[in-house]
């Protein structure tokens, strides 16, 4: 995976019913757009380094509708 | 199989100087009932959601205690590169649900147990399937050739 800051990452559910989860890329800490990332979890402000595994996928940038 | 390659979930790593409170709130968010606790770069433990609560919760830690203070350390950890049977010798040698994935010492993942029997299920499916079918066809059996 290769992120920029402001990517959006999504982590689908590993269960039935588990929800997806997503957070936004703070910091690239590996080199040419590799992980590790900084990222911030949902609303919370939670922060945390994250590796991408197979269940991670960037999201396009969703636009704010007027 | 490398190791890196039977990985089938995310890794989601704390700093040494998080709170237990953050942690707890960082595997809520995330999803994930494990997180890496890196000093720098360096892998300095794991603290899993069991973690806080028998170490942090139940012995009514601070939620702003480090969670260096609750993490397990030294951690079971195998090299992402190295054939998966590694992993298999390794959770063999210890008790542990999770192994650290690293390469030249730095982390890069967890390989859950779960995961590595969920891909062995799927493959002894697999490697019955010629055994299931004769007993499903009990009476299959190739035709004798032609004798003039």
């Amino acid at each position: 995976m290769r992120a920029k800051v402001g990517d959006r990452i999504v982590i689908k559910g590993h269960r039935v019913g588990e929800p997806d989860r997503d957070c936004l890329v703070l910091e690239v800490r590996g080199t040419d757009g590799g992980s590790p990332y900084l990222v911030r979890w949902g609303d919370s402000g939670h922060e945390s380094l994250f590796f991408p595994g197979p269940d991670a996928r960037i999201a396009p940038y969703e636009h704010a509708t007027s | 199989m490398r190791v890196i390659d039977a990985v089938r979930r995310s890794g989601v790593a704390v700093e040494v100087d998080a709170t237990v409170q953050q942690a707890a709130a960082v595997m809520e968010q995330s999803g994930v009932g494990c997180l890496a606790v890196l000093d720098g770069e360096q892998l300095a433990g794991i603290v899993t959601d069991r973690d806080l609560v028998r170490r942090a919760m139940a012995r009514a830690l601070a939620p702003d205690a480090r969670v260096d203070g609750v993490m397990s350390s030294p951690v079971v950890t195998v090299e992402a590169d190295a054939d998966v049977a590694e992993a298999f010798t390794r959770f063999g040698e210890s008790t542990v649900r999770r192994l650290a994935v690293v390469r030249d010492g730095r982390f890069v993942g967890v390989l859950a147990l779960d995961d590595l029997l969920g891909g062995l299920a799927g493959a002894l499916t697999a490697l019955a399937h010629p055994v299931t079918a004769e007993l499903a066809s009990a009476h299959r059996e190739s035709p004798l050739p032609a004798t003039s």
